[in-house]
This record gives structure tokens, C-alpha cells and sequence, in this order.
């Protein structure tokens, strides 16, 4: 058995009623407020119409979000442990280059050895 | 604002959850969370400290702080504009700790921001919304922090209950008590 909504919970579940833009009347029924509540819910209508948002300045709005954008990317370690496909990728890709640059200066290496051995034996 | 969680049952599914994602793989994709949520974790930082330029101040640390966190931010139950939230309430507690030897302005003199507000229907309300951020200003902090986070945000009670660590029912009775409180002091608490 569902125990019955406390005062509390009734005024709550008008709130959201008001905040999602219905009257007074119909947010204290949808809630179920009792009578002597009902100037609780008036006065939530007019928080809700008086109590706006101020806009933030736009060129506050502009340097922050230059700022923002701007920003060093963070954690690297943390980026990789997210994405191990990427990091198995980059770790391919690496290693790749890796093997390609030792086998070049082993390539090198040995052809100046070679030259060097035909010279000292020319 | 469009990416309100709606209930599913007793989870929040966070409209954000999309955005968020992509911000985590791609830093540019955080301008998007950046444009939904600057007016109002401005306007939170705005009521609560009361001024301008503190505002501001706690709205870049509160960005700058989430940019650099988005990678941790975890769909589990919390929402992505609580998480948000939570991290401007606390860079508002430091600020406030700050200044904590300070008379903070109080509500009803602090001047309107110097944009988007028209200088016509700020005469004509002007009254009635100084009397308003006056009777707010009088409230506790936690009270005034649960009514800001309800009515100027739109916050439901339980993403309050992630950002002030408190549980759903302990704000719907600080969102009661602030009610009657300010209906008291506005001299609204007879029945009609």
C-alpha cells in the first residue's frame, strides 16, 4: 500500500506544476495542496515570474569562452585509459615508425660498414 | 532550456548525457554545455553573492573547473546540470569563505546587470522585485541556495538534494520552510 504524499511532497509536486508554466489554481490542484497552503503556491507562481536569471554580460560571455577554448586538454594518461582502441592505434602506428626508422639506420649503417671494407681492403 | 532530465520512473534521464559524451572526446564540443548553462549558473552565482563582478569571477572558475573534470563525470544517477551545479556551489562557498569577514551587499541594493535587462520593465517591476531579493536576502543561506537553485534554475529537488548533499525530502522541507517565510515577510500568508 502507497503511504499518502506529506505536505511537504504535495507542495513540492505544485512547485514542479508551476515551473512547468501552469497557474496557481491548476498547480495546487495537480499537487493536491490543501486550502491554507494555497497562498504558498501564489507565491511560487510569483517567484517563478519575478526571480529571472540575469543574462551574463556578452563580453563576459566572449573572453570566457575564448578561455574556454583555449584551455590545455587534460589529463593525457587519463584520455588514453577512456579510448584503448585509440591508444592501440597510436601504439601500432608508433611502434611502426619505430621499426621503420631502426631498420633504415641498420640499413645505413651496414652499406657505410660495407664501403669502409671494400676501402681498407682496396 | 532544453535539456531538462525528465523522470523515468525514479531515474533522471539526463538530457545532457549526449553532449556530455561528446565533450569528453572532444574539448570543442563542450561549447555547447558552455551557451546552455552560462546565464544560469550566472544567475545562481549573481543571487547568491549579489554582485556583478563576483558573479562572473565564480561563473569562469565554475566552467574552467568543469572543463577540466568532464572526463570523471559519470552517468550515475547524479545529472550532468547538478554535477554543474554542484561545482558552482562549491567555488560560491569558497568565494563566500572568502569575503567571509565582509558585509555582503545586500540583495536589494545590488544593481542589475548592465545587459539584456530593459530599462522600461525594470522601473515597472522594480518595486516588487526589491521587496522580493529583500525578503530573500533575509533567509538562511540554505533556504535561499534551495529557492535560487528551484525558481531562478528550475532545479527539481533531488538535483538540489546532489548539489547541496542533502537528500530529496530534507530539500522539499527547506524548500516548505522558505516558502512560508517568505510569505510571511511579504505579508502573503493569509488564506484567500
Amino acid at each position: 500500500m502507497s503511504k499518502a504524499p506529506s505536505a511537504v511532497e504535495r507542495l513540492d509536486r505544485a512547485v514542479d506544476s508551476i515551473l512547468d508554466g501552469h497557474s496557481p489554481r491548476i498547480a495546487a490542484a495537480d499537487g493536491g495542496v490543501d486550502a491554507h497552503e494555497r497562498p504558498l503556491i501564489e507565491l511560487a507562481s510569483h517567484l517563478r515570474m519575478r526571480l529571472v536569471a540575469p543574462p551574463a554580460a556578452a563580453r563576459f560571455e566572449a573572453r570566457l569562452g575564448m578561455r574556454l577554448a583555449a584551455e590545455p586538454a587534460g589529463d593525457p594518461l587519463a584520455w588514453a585509459l577512456r579510448h584503448p582502441g585509440r591508444l592501440i592505434v597510436t601504439g601500432a602506428v608508433g611502434s611502426a615508425v619505430g621499426v621503420g626508422v631502426t631498420a633504415y639506420a641498420v640499413w645505413r649503417n651496414s652499406r657505410r660498414a660495407s664501403g669502409a671494407h671494400r676501402l681498407l681492403h682496396r | 532550456m532544453s535539456a531538462n532530465p525528465s523522470s523515468e520512473g525514479t531515474r533522471l534521464v539526463d538530457g545532457d548525457l549526449e553532449d556530455v559524451r561528446a565533450a569528453q572526446v572532444d574539448r570543442a564540443a563542450f561549447g555547447i554545455l558552455y551557451r546552455r548553462y552560462l546565464d544560469p549558473v550566472y544567475g545562481y552565482c549573481f543571487y547568491l553573492l549579489g554582485d556583478h563582478h563576483d558573479a562572473e569571477d565564480a561563473t569562469e572558475r565554475t566552467f574552467l573547473a568543469a572543463l577540466g573534470a568532464i572526463d570523471r563525470f559519470r552517468d550515475e544517477g547524479a545529472t550532468f546540470r547538478s554535477w554543474l551545479f554542484r561545482i558552482a556551489h562549491n567555488q560560491l562557498a569558497n568565494a563566500l569563505r572568502t569575503r567571509s569577514r565582509q558585509r555582503t551587499d545586500p540583495l536589494d541594493l545590488v544593481r542589475e546587470p548592465a545587459t539584456g535587462f530593459d530599462p522600461a520593465r525594470l522601473a515597472t517591476l522594480a518595486d516588487d522585485t526589491r521587496r522580493l531579493r529583500a525578503a530573500l536576502g533575509t533567509l538562511s543561506e540554505d533556504r535561499r541556495q534551495v529557492v535560487v537553485l528551484r525558481f531562478v534554475d528550475g532545479l527539481t529537488a533531488r538535483e538540489i538534494g546532489v548539489v547541496l548533499r542533502r537528500s530529496e525530502g530534507a530539500v522539499r522541507v527547506l524548500q516548505h520552510r522558505a516558502l512560508r517565510d517568505l510569505a510571511t515577510l511579504l505579508g502573503t500568508s493569509r488564506s484567500d
